[in-house]
């Protein structure tokens, strides 16, 4: 384990956490709101304990895929830790616990809430809140992968430790310009959002804070109804980012690089869009028998939540714990879908699930061929045996860890229904589940041990399970902790200065 | 995006077909350098491990396809080096790359058959480079027997000029001498140019005092090569009886080349067929079939009294016993090929004498080129070589124009620490640069230096 180099990433992450801490002094300012003074101190702060951390350059910048992983479950820890602090300091949300869970949702851009109403909250407090799922979107390393210089080629295993998906690649050569076109592209497709809000008239702080949280996928709103206020221009708008923030960003390389018939034939958007389109028709479907109102209404609300919950946002127009029972099973279902592999979307990720449908394919025609040799392939390129196996124990590690967090939630004497959805909602990054979760309510009323469990349940679901697992393995405990006799490296170290 | 961006990116964009040794060899050290790498292999497995270690791109795909090529960007590329274990699928990569796009493409061509039309299929297919390791390391195999005082010999300014690396012996001339003393007792015309001792690696001044088992590198003329030896008393015999172990390709092109200066060549081959071929190819040279690494067979044809003894085998560990043995068996010269590049501090600590290291050669070969191409202002880079495990570099630069460097005495140039110029080669004839002389425009400059990355003779200044 090259300790050196976990510790100056995260110092690095400790920094980049104190410049960012000083976009809601802005908003602060603009507000003339006291409280900005205690977001610009504990950004300086953090600033100037990155800096004491970075200071000491590593030893060795050589890392491989466990010190990526480590780096990466501890950079979302050490950003929560930190991130909680203003709100704790300022009282807005005065329970260590309350305020830490909140961060977490904020960072892994679930969106579940432990505040009654939020429109009693600071406008630097909501900004916040809704920032910091612009910062978990799409990540927070990739974005130190733009900036600091990390020599050497091993730092693509930082880029998979964080990015979702069952295999990561690179659009270009250079890992610095891959991740500077991920950061273009969401930046842009924000600021294309915000337009398109701010011509609907929706006021700009309120444009701002919807565009950041829509572009994480995240889904804390700064209205106690969430979005439903809005006009439907409006919710319209926001139903068609959030939905465009769950495509893959290969596809908008392709299509910014004019590579046409690559992006139009990537299979999982295709998928996803199929499962989009049937959900809505089938819940439209369903609110026309039961005569809900106007169509128009009915499938602009249907929309919405479909968008909202198969790509792990959390917005929501309307308390669906009110619609009939399939179409509540239907989200259900799109809670543990979720959105495309290398989008800011969580959940179980539609490639996969493309790969595991085409495993039972292969499955039952070897049943038909005994002897046959089939290959899975994804847009016309065979699937390595590697990632399939990967899925399939992503599959298994994924409903372990779900079974195990609604057993521990069981405790809570909560009806069955809210149990499990509150898991899935947290799981899957979403964040207003079912009953006593629902959109119109919040997660204030669990125990601060469960509010534990579902931090744990979220960052495990952003970082896709195995960097949070890895850092609880007792090979890599001990490799922490116990210092070897390094007498032999640095022998040879000095005989090479 | 991509034109604006090449411009800040700073760096060419490559392509490398071949994930095999040469081809990581090349993509740590270009990667390195701050070019944008895109590699293709066959193999999946290759491109992930390749893709884990260096940040490059890796493509899954037949290197000769148009698709692939297309898919790895072959349109914006400035430079293909096509390195796969084929030859064939090598030149087909190269042509399909420059019928398709104004990359220019590098070729590793290593088939006899092939390497005597260097210059036809250069032409013909537009390539802008062919390296043929194994030809470039029995060059420098014949070199190193033609001067078997020599651990190793590295040629500059078309083989006018040789870089040559070799041990003080106790009490010989050389021994305790300062540099400057050694400038002012003769007409020498050589330069020391760098010296390596317990492990660390100086680029002398003039007060530095030279002591017995120090690992010297020098610059000189061709010719002067030898009359140096002779004066310092390290002359030894000439090679006159030369033995081979292996007859793989680095064997044939270097008996071909001992052949011609009419040297007795023995080569010990264990496979028949193979024997066979090189009897037909090489028939003046003594083939005989059997296993090389039987002491009794070495002992029959008389490895005591050989004078030059080349393991050049395919398998490494095979070449440093066999090595080993001769050391211990016979005086002869000794040269162990290595086709491994990893596990090199190991090897240096062994002691061998002289060793080749093919894949070396031709990474280093391509590397200059890059480096030269990649900087096409006032002068470009010749030749490259790293010297001391990576820890020097000398490079000859090519002065295409009149820059800060040219028509001022070097004594009074600014010069970097840990930096020495070695020669310049003015239309042919070598100088051993005193503090008077200049660089003119159209000279090549040779430089020995510690730092790294030079890409231009301006660099040299401070």
């Amino acid at each position: 384990m090259n300790r050196s180099i976990v510790r100056y990433v995260i110092g690095q992450v400790v920094k980049f956490e104190g410049a960012l801490l000083l976009f809601p002094c802005i908003i602060s300012i603009f507000y003339k709101e006291k409280i900005g003074l205690v977001y610009f101190i504990v950004g300086v702060l953090s600033f100037l304990a990155g800096i004491a951390i970075t200071h000491r350059k590593p030893a060795s910048t050589v890392f491989y895929l466990k010190e990526g992983c480590v780096v990466t479950a501890f950079s979302w820890i050490i950003i929560s830790l930190i991130g909680c602090l203003p709100f704790v300091i300022t009282r807005e949300i005065p329970n260590f616990i309350n305020a830490l869970f909140e961060t977490v949702s904020g960072f892994t851009t679930t969106g579940a809430s432990v505040i009654d109403n939020v429109e009693t909250l600071s406008y630097t407090a909501n900004f916040w809140r809704c920032f910091t799922h612009w910062i978990g979107g799409m990540g927070v390393l990739v974005f130190l992968l733009m900036i600091i210089p990390l020599s050497g080629g091993s730092n693509i295993n930082l880029m998979r430790a964080e990015s979702p998906g069952p295999s990561v690649g690179k659009l270009v050569p250079r890992m610095k310009e891959s991740a500077r076109i991920l950061y273009l592209i969401y930046i842009g497709l924000t600021v294309i959002e915000f337009i398109f809000l701010i011509c609907g008239k929706m006021p700009v702080y309120d444009a701002i804070c919807t565009s950041v949280a829509t572009a994480g996928t995240g889904g804390f709103g700064i209205k106690a109804d969430s979005i439903t206020s809005y006009s439907p221009y409006i919710q319209w708008v926001v139903t068609v980012f959030m939905i465009l923030f769950g495509v893959n960003f290969n596809a908008y390389y392709f299509i910014i690089f004019r590579k046409w018939s690559k992006a139009f034939s990537m299979e999982e958007v295709k998928w996803y869009f199929v499962i989009i389109i049937a959900s809505i028709g089938i819940i439209s479907v369903n609110g026309v028998r039961t005569e809900q109102g106007p169509v128009s209404d009915i499938i602009r609300t249907a929309s919405f939540q479909v968008g909202s919950i198969i790509t792990t946002t959390g917005f929501s127009t309307a308390d669906f714990n009110t619609w009939n029972q399939s179409s509540k099973l239907i989200l259900v279902l799109l809670m543990f879908i979720g959105a495309c592999a290398g989008s800011t979307g969580g959940g179980f990720k539609i490639s996969r699930i493309v790969i595991l449908f085409k495993t039972i394919a292969k499955e039952l025609w070897s049943y038909i061929h005994p002897k046959s040799v089939r290959k899975i392939k994804i847009d016309g390129v065979p699937v390595e045996h590697d990632v399939v196996r990967s899925v399939n124990v992503y599959l298994i590690t994924y409903v372990i860890i779900f079974c195990v967090s609604v057993l521990i939630i069981s405790f809570e004497q909560t009806d069955i229904v809210t149990t499990i959805t509150s898991v899935a909602a947290t799981f899957n990054n979403i964040g207003p589940g079912l009953e006593m979760v629902g959109p119109a309510s919040n997660f204030g009323f669990f125990s601060g041990w469960a509010k534990c469990v579902f931090m744990f349940d979220m960052i495990a679901g952003r970082l896709e399970l195995f960097p949070l697992l890895l850092i609880f393995h007792p090979a890599l405990v001990k490799e922490w902790f116990v210092r070897k006799p390094r007498e032999k490296a640095n022998k040879i170290q000095s005989s090479n200065d | 995006m991509s034109k604006s961006g090449k411009a800040e990116q700073n760096g060419l964009n490559i392509i490398i077909v071949g994930a095999g040794k040469v081809g990581i060899a090349l993509t740590e050290q270009l990667s390195k350098e701050g070019h944008a790498i895109t590699v293709i292999d066959s193999s999946s497995a290759k491109i992930r491990e390749i893709t884990g270690l260096y940040d490059v791109m890796g493509i899954t795909g037949n290197g000769a396809s148009y698709t692939v090529l297309d898919e790895a960007g072959v349109s914006d590329a400035d430079l293909l080096i096509a390195v796969s274990g084929s030859d064939e699928l090598n030149l087909l990569c190269c042509t399909v790359a420059s019928r398709s796009s104004k990359c220019a493409v590098i070729a590793r061509v290593r088939t006899p058959d092939y390497s005597r039309e260097t210059s036809y299929l250069r032409d013909k297919l537009g390539l802008a480079m062919i390296i043929n390791p194994e030809l470039e390391a029995a060059r420098e195999a014949a070199r190193m027997l033609y001067l078997p005082s020599a651990i190793d010999v590295n040629s500059f300014a078309h083989g006018q000029a040789e870089l040559i690396k070799f041990k003080v012996p106790e009490g010989g001339k050389l021994d305790g001498i300062t540099i400057a003393a050694l400038g002012w007792d003769s007409d020498f015309q050589v330069l020391i140019a760098a010296v390596e001792r317990d492990g660390e690696v100086y680029i002398p001044s003039g007060s530095f005092r030279l002591m017995k088992d120090d690992i010297i590198s020098f610059v000189t003329p061709r010719a002067r090569a030898k009359d140096f030896f002779t004066d310092i008393g390290l002359a030894t015999g000439k090679v006159k009886d030369v033995m081979i172990i292996g007859g793989g390709r680095s064997a044939f092109y270097l008996a071909t080349n001992l052949l011609r200066r009419g040297l007795t060549v023995k080569i010990i081959e264990i496979d028949p067929a193979r024997c066979e071929e090189l009897a037909i190819l090489l028939p003046k040279a003594i083939v005989l079939n059997g296993d090389g690494t039987d002491e009794d067979l070495l002992k029959e044809e008389g490895i005591e009294r050989a004078d030059g003894f080349c393991a050049l085998t395919g398998i490494d560990e095979e070449n440093i016993l066999l090595t080993l043995h001769a050391r211990n068996v016979s005086d002869a010269k000794v040269i162990t090929k290595i086709n491994r590049i990893n596990f090199k501090d190991a090897i240096a600590q062994l002691d061998l004498g002289s060793v080749l290291y093919p894949r070396y050669i031709a990474t280093e070969a391509i590397v200059a080129y890059v480096r030269a191409r990649y900087n096409s202002t006032s002068s470009n880079i010749e030749t490259l070589y790293h010297l001391y495990d990576h820890r020097v570099e000398a490079i000859e630069f090519r002065v295409g124009g009149n820059t800060e460097v040219t028509g001022v005495p070097i004594m009074q140039l600014p010069l970097k620490e840990d930096l020495l110029i070695s020669f310049i080669n003015r239309a042919g004839k070598i100088i051993i640069p005193r503090g008077h002389d200049t660089i003119e425009k159209g000279d090549t400059v040779m430089i020995v230096t510690k730092h790294s990355g030079f890409t231009d003779i301006n660099d040299i200044l401070r």
